[in-house]
């Protein structure tokens, strides 16, 4: 227990911009609120007695959902435009495993979440397997909106913006199809949701670079190395500080 | 009232004692179905006296004659009996009195001499598997009669689900190959649908009313449904939608919220899906309609109803492949339930790892391989990755 450990000679980088972490936390909020009031509007569980005019339960939820869906897709698509815009680590092609770097870590990576390495390549920012994941993620995103919108422009008054949005409707394969699918993507958000939480705890813990921490400040703690050398770190089963 | 003399109409109307009066009336409903100002409805009234009587064919494919029952009880306004009544209906199976070759004989006839004159109403879906057999009339497949008849017609009208968009026969498995008529026929100049199971007749009125005063079609979505019967969804004009907004649902048949009038989401309704002026126009001359009376919606005038709005009592379709009466919630319960186990088992795995990691750590350095952060060459890095 006396053995000290030598803390490893860490720098601090400036991942996360302020557009990621917002979009970031913008994002996750309307998803909860939307799910929370979606769950509400697929089944409405409340019971709600005495004359309709006194109440306005389901009224309330739609609001809520819509708001939430305004500041979910208005953040989603200003996620997209940064990652045209922003540093290194938010650009586009740290979501597709193409560049070279990032074809050769991936495999490693998922080796480590497998258990078959002791430490993951030092990618700074998203890991290739992790950037790879919210590729899909952001399909959902896409998906949600695009049914949403088709959804809503259905009932949209004439001279609503979204009303124009009507041609969506047969693209999306009817709104009974639209509605489907946003329900079912739903549910694939929220398992999403429980595997990011727990991937962040764990690469936290695992390399101790402040993963957690970084989507509130923006700064990771991470090797020199890592930073000239994304994802060439070299690590094996001994390789363990 | 000098330029009622003369007319079909004012004759027509005349043997059938219908007043002016009435006439006008009907007009004036007529004028608020197709969603007019009311200020239109005498000019309305006076393009319909002046206008030649229209003729009309009226074809039946694989249907089941819902909507020619619907047509023959046009029962709110006598003056639309008189409308449709007069409408020169020169063909139609289940009302004409000719019979076999001579029916068709009329068909012929109508199609050689009034070519491009006529408006060819098209009532159930067309086969075409098996190069058609499905239905044939004199010999004849559907679909080359609807070829012709409505490929020579001024206007085509799809009524009901099944001619507009396949409807029934259509549903999965689809053994006939049926289609609807814009499937089946591509490329029809001047094509209505009106879908419903059956369609509802005042529409059918409407469109007629609107064709002949005004000498055109009325402006269509993108099914090719005029706007002023399928603008809107059911949900946006139903009476029970102050009860949607508060929260008040049907539980279960015959409960207290059923029989106060409570709105029927729960119950599966599709009224927020499904595009029709239903509450408005409402059925049997305007006596009541599905919801009015307690029952949820079904969707029937949407595109692929029977495929996609069942099951009719539930809010959603079920996942493929999870059994019936499976719901996505359950599903998706389960989903993140699993999701979570999975990460909790990896959890408890990475500590005890992490454990034995700290243990070796605390015995001191090992003869390790290459070093961490020896910069390896371009091909190297995911090889050295191996344990
Ligand atoms: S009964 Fe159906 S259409 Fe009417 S408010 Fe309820 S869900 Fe909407």
């Amino acid at each position: 227990m006396s053995a000290a450990i030598a803390a490893p000679k860490l720098v601090r980088v400036y991942v996360w911009e302020w557009p990621v972490r917002i979009t970031h936390w913008l994002i996750a909020t309307s998803i909860i609120l939307c799910s929370a009031t979606g769950l509400y509007l697929g089944n409405p569980f409340l019971i709600v007695t005495g004359p309709a005019g006194a109440h306005f339960v389901m009224g309330w939820a739609k609001v809520i959902h819509f708001y939430g869906a305004i500041v979910f897709a208005l953040s989603v698509l200003s996620r997209i435009v940064w990652m045209f815009i922003g540093n290194t680590y938010a650009r586009w092609d740290k979501f597709l495993p193409i560049p070279k770097k990032r074809r050769a870590g991936f495999m490693p990576t998922l080796y480590f979440y497998t258990f078959r390495l002791r430490k993951p390549p030092g990618f700074v920012g998203h890991n290739p397997v992790a950037g790879a994941t919210y590729t899909l993620v952001f399909c959902l995103l896409l998906a949600m909106i695009v049914t949403g919108v088709a959804i809503y422009s259905g009932s949209a008054a004439v001279g609503s913006v979204l009303h124009p949005f009507r041609f969506l409707i047969p693209l999306v394969g009817g709104l009974q199809t639209a509605r489907w699918i946003h329900h079912v993507v739903m549910w694939l958000l929220l398992g999403f949701l429980v595997h990011h939480v727990y991937s962040a705890v764990l690469m936290s813990q695992v390399e101790g670079n402040g993963t957690l921490e970084s989507i509130f400040s923006g700064y990771k703690f991470v090797p020199p190395e890592d930073l000239v050398y994304s994802g060439y770190r070299f690590v094996d089963r001994n390789d363990v500080p | 009232m000098s330029d009622l003399q003369g007319s079909w109409l004012e004759r027509e109307l005349e043997s059938h004692g219908v007043s002016r009066r009435e006439f006008l009336q009907f007009c004036a409903a007529m004028t608020s179905v197709l969603a007019l100002p009311d200020s239109l409805a005498a000019a309305v009234a006076q393009a319909v006296e002046r206008t030649p009587k229209p003729i009309l064919v009226w074809l039946e494919f694989q249907d089941c004659a819902g909507n020619t029952e619907s047509f023959l009880r046009a029962s709110r306004p006598t003056a639309a009996e008189i409308v449709l009544d007069t409408l020169s209906v020169d063909y139609h199976e289940t009302i004409m009195a000719a019979a076999g070759h001579q029916a068709e004989a009329a068909l012929t006839k109508t199609v050689a001499e009034k070519s491009g004159g006529y408006i060819a109403v098209v009532e159930g879906s067309i086969p075409t598997a098996a190069g058609g057999a499905y239905c044939t009339i004199g010999g004849r497949a559907a679909i080359d009669i609807a070829r012709e008849v409505c490929g020579k017609a001024a206007a085509t009208i799809a009524i009901g689900t099944c001619a507009a968009f396949g409807g029934l026969p259509a549903a999965s498995p689809n053994p006939t190959g049926a289609l609807g008529v814009a499937d089946a026929v591509p490329g029809l100049k001047n094509l209505i649908n009106l879908p419903a199971c059956p369609a509802n007749v005042e529409n059918l009125t409407a469109l007629v009313v609107y064709y002949l005063a005004f000498k055109r079609l009325p402006p269509l979505d993108a099914y090719h449904r005029p706007l002023f019967a399928y603008g809107k969804a059911i949900h946006d004009n139903c009476e029970r939608r102050a009860h949607f907004d508060a929260g008040q649902y049907v539980e279960q048949w015959g409960d207290e919220g059923h029989r106060t009038g409570y709105c029927l989401y729960k119950m599966g309704c599709k009224g927020p899906v499904t595009y029709q002026n239903c509450p408005n126009v409402r059925w049997n001359g305007g006596t009541n309609w599905p919801i009015g009376c307690g029952h949820p919606c079904i969707g029937c005038a949407e595109p692929d109803f029977w495929d996609k709005m069942t099951p009719f009592y539930r809010h959603l379709p079920g996942i493929p492949g999870f059994g019936i009466g499976t719901t996505v919630d359950q599903v998706g319960v389960g989903a993140v339930i699993a999701v979570g186990a999975a990460f909790a088992g990896h959890g408890v795995i990475s500590m005890i790892r992490r454990r034995s990691d700290i243990e070796r750590m605390q015995r001191g350095p090992q003869p390790a391989g290459p070093a961490a952060g020896t910069p390896p060459d371009e091909t190297g890095g995911a090889k050295g990755g191996r344990s």
